[in-house]
């Protein structure tokens, strides 16, 4: 049936429990050139058409169109969702994406994500005059100024704002201020315990 | 909250700027509300942004200066966590708004005159270095392989918003006869009282100031 494949891609990406899925090389061309055939098909009657003025095929010309528009449809829908992800992944792990995921990236997304983050920092950056704000923190409303972390890894020295110099080391636990840990919470090297 | 920021003005600022920087953050807090609820990307607030941030460094100078331990200096500085807060979160929701409706948005600002232009020129400048991205990368993954016939309707890709999605609102002023429903059917709205209505049509109020959205 025309148009399976494309709403397979779909389906198949909207059912992963992966942060993102490989890129479905294979699918994805197969989808294009299913719209080909049926392009090329249409074409072929549409002069056969034209040739001989028999109407009886203006329905399965009309048919095959809507299945184009359907395979282009469901195609964008699957590179615009895949798209969502990586933004998502730009806003929780920051300019630098972590190796196992970015496998799953194809070269052109590669490209986008780096000119997105690129866009996205030197907006950050402009915002206030010049001031610039970071908007990958303060996620959630604040609760309190300090919260209590454990550290998960050996991450070594770390400065706070106002110059103290705390040894993160594994399995130690800290009381620190909430505002200045937040991304090393999201890197998963400390952890937030209540 | 307003309760800390009047402690600090009285204590950091004179008398002129008491009224203002709360006021500005009252500004700012209304803004981020409307924002948050209204389907559409409603006008910039750069001034008051910038006001506030220079209010936020302000009072970070004044907080060095107070004891560590002092009662005071906490309660400032979860204060200026929440002033924060809500600044990066209004900012992060007109980037959300932005980046799925790009393109409509780009074609909206583009009619709309100078002084009516509702990004600031940062996002004016993310805006349109998404949408390119964004139309570059599909050209190269999947358009440019695709019929001749299918590339030109780009048009067909644009988001919308549903201008008619219902939202809360609060009349901060009475606003006489305001029409609701397709029936022509009017509706006073008295200052204080609160309604749920399709945001289509209360939208220039919002715009306005008359309401609030809850």
């Amino acid at each position: 049936m025309f148009g399976d494949k494309a709403f397979e891609l779909v389906k198949e990406l909207q059912r992963t429990s992966e942060t993102l899925p490989p890129f479905d090389d294979d699918g994805v061309r197969q989808v294009l050139e299913e719209i080909k055939a049926i392009f090329e098909e249409n074409c072929q009657q549409a002069a056969a058409y034209s040739h001989s003025g028999d109407r009886t095929l203006w329905p399965l010309l009309s048919f095959r169109h809507a299945a184009i528009q359907r395979n282009k449809r469901c195609l964008l829908a699957y590179l615009y969702q895949r798209l969502q992800r990586i933004k998502a992944i730009r806003w929780e792990f920051g300019p630098i994406v972590p190796n196992d995921i970015k496998n799953s990236f194809c070269e052109p997304e590669t490209q986008w994500f780096n000119s997105y983050s690129k866009s996205l920092a030197t907006y950050m950056r402009s915002i206030g005059d010049g001031q610039g704000i970071d908007l990958t923190g303060d996620l959630k409303p604040p609760k309190s100024l300090f919260v209590e972390v454990r550290c998960l890894e050996d991450y070594g020295k770390f400065e706070l704002e106002d110059g103290e110099v705390i040894l993160l080391k594994k399995n130690s636990q800290h009381y620190l201020p909430r505002s200045q840990v937040e991304s090393l919470i999201r890197l998963g090297i400390l952890q937030h315990i209540s | 909250m307003e309760q800390n920021v009047r402690e600090e003005d009285l204590e950091l600022s004179d008398d002129e700027e008491l009224i203002t920087a709360q006021k500005v953050l009252e500004n700012l807090e209304n803004a981020w509300l409307n924002e948050k609820f209204a389907p559409e990307l409603l006008p910039q607030q750069t001034e008051m942004l910038e006001l506030m941030l220079g209010q936020v460094a302000h009072m970070e100078e004044n907080i060095k200066e107070l004891d560590k331990n002092d009662f005071r200096s906490i309660a400032h500085r979860m204060e200026l966590e929440r002033i924060r807060y809500i600044i990066a979160s209004y900012l992060r929701c007109r980037l959300e708004k932005i980046e799925t409706f790009t393109k409509l948005i780009l074609q909206e600002e583009e009619s709309r005159a100078d002084e009516e232009k509702r990004m600031s020129v940062e996002e004016t400048k993310f805006a349109t270095e998404y949408h390119e991205n964004m139309e570059n990368y599909f050209k190269t993954v999947a358009l440019q392989y695709m019929p001749t016939l299918q590339r030109s309707d780009a048009d067909q890709r644009i988001v919308r918003p549903n201008m008619m999605s219902h939202v809360f609102v609060k009349a901060k002023e009475t606003v006489p006869a305001v029409v609701v429903g397709v029936e022509d059917e009017e509706v006073d709205l008295v200052a204080g009282s609160q309604h749920i209505i399709p945001y289509q049509l209360i939208s220039d109020l919002v715009l306005k100031g008359s309401v609030q959205l809850i």
